[in-house]
């Protein structure tokens, strides 16, 4: 099996570490792309932290060795270099696109975790007066995500916000040209300060993997 | 929240990320993810077990919260 970290442009050399069960990297050039692989024995049966490790920090090194990279999703690996050829072949101008979209950016993440207002007195509400409340609370959410989320968005290149299943008052990541990454942190920096009773937790700079999907019709 | 809980935060939230970016973001060159990483895959284990971490530290940070509210 062939296991695929990452498409690359620009990398000078391979990192000096193995990867997913100790294997050597290699290099594959494929329709003009420049892939990262190793083998594997077998199909991957089950996901282990070794694994998920091993991918994760070769990524992170040919960030730090490439002038762009679309990080590639854990979990597929392919049969054959047959196989790895067509699937690269088929998909090659969109991951061209890709590259050429996230060259020269990090990725930061933040998570705003949730926030609750105090509820005062509803079991003196009506039920009208209830649900009021509740609109209000999520007015009141919805504006200030907006009010955390607008200037971070104005620095980066592109952005994501992610579903609210999480409870998280904001949950995003934002595609930041390395150039303003000193500005992205002093905002963020600037919003913990006028937002005390928020717990902002800001995580980067990763490798681009909230942008690296690519649209069959890029 | 005090300073320690506050970095065991920060730690496991950049945890969650990192696993969730590996797992769930990313460029898939084809086809479908063959690994079924749902059911009971040690990182997803570890991911609930952090998750609930989080979870639990923000419900301190609350009570935290609410008792200087009801000082004041």
């Amino acid at each position: 099996m062939i296991h695929l970290y990452a498409l690359v442009r620009g990398l000078d050399e391979l990192p000096p570490l193995t990867g997913v069960e100790g294997a050597p990297l290699e290099r594959r050039q494929i329709a003009g792309l420049d892939l990262v692989v190793s083998r594997t024995g077998q199909e991957l049966t089950e996901v282990t932290n070794e694994a998920v490790m091993a991918h994760a920090s070769v990524v992170e090194e040919l960030t730090t060795r490439s002038r762009a990279i679309l990080p590639v999703r854990f979990g597929r690996a392919f049969a054959s270099e047959a196989e790895l050829t067509a699937a690269v072949g088929t998909k090659a101008p969109a991951l061209e696109h890709g590259l050429t979209r996230v060259r020269g950016c990090v990725e930061f993440g933040l998570r705003v975790l949730g926030h609750e207002p105090p509820r005062q007195g509803s079991a003196t509400l009506s039920g009208a007066e209830y649900m009021r409340a509740r609109l209000d609370e999520e007015a009141e959410r919805h504006r200030l995500s907006e009010e955390l989320h607008r200037p971070l968005a104005l620095l980066s290149r592109a952005e994501a916000r992610f579903g609210g299943a999480s409870g998280d008052l904001l949950h995003a990541a934002y595609l930041v040209p390395e150039e303003r990454t000193v500005a992205f942190r002093d905002r963020i920096a600037g919003l913990e300060r006028l937002h005390p009773e928020l717990t902002m937790v800001c995580t980067g700079p990763w490798p681009p993997y909230s942008f690296a999907e690519t649209r069959e019709d890029a | 929240m005090s300073i320690r809980d506050e970095q065991q935060l920060r730690y496991q939230v950049t945890l969650v990320e990192l696993v969730d970016r590996v797992l769930n973001k990313g460029v898939v060159v084809a086809g479908d993810i063959t690994l079924s990483v749902a059911d009971g895959g040690l990182v997803y284990v570890g991911l609930r077990v952090l998750l609930s971490s989080v979870a639990t530290l923000e419900e301190q940070r609350e009570r935290a919260l609410a008792a200087v509210g009801a000082q004041s």
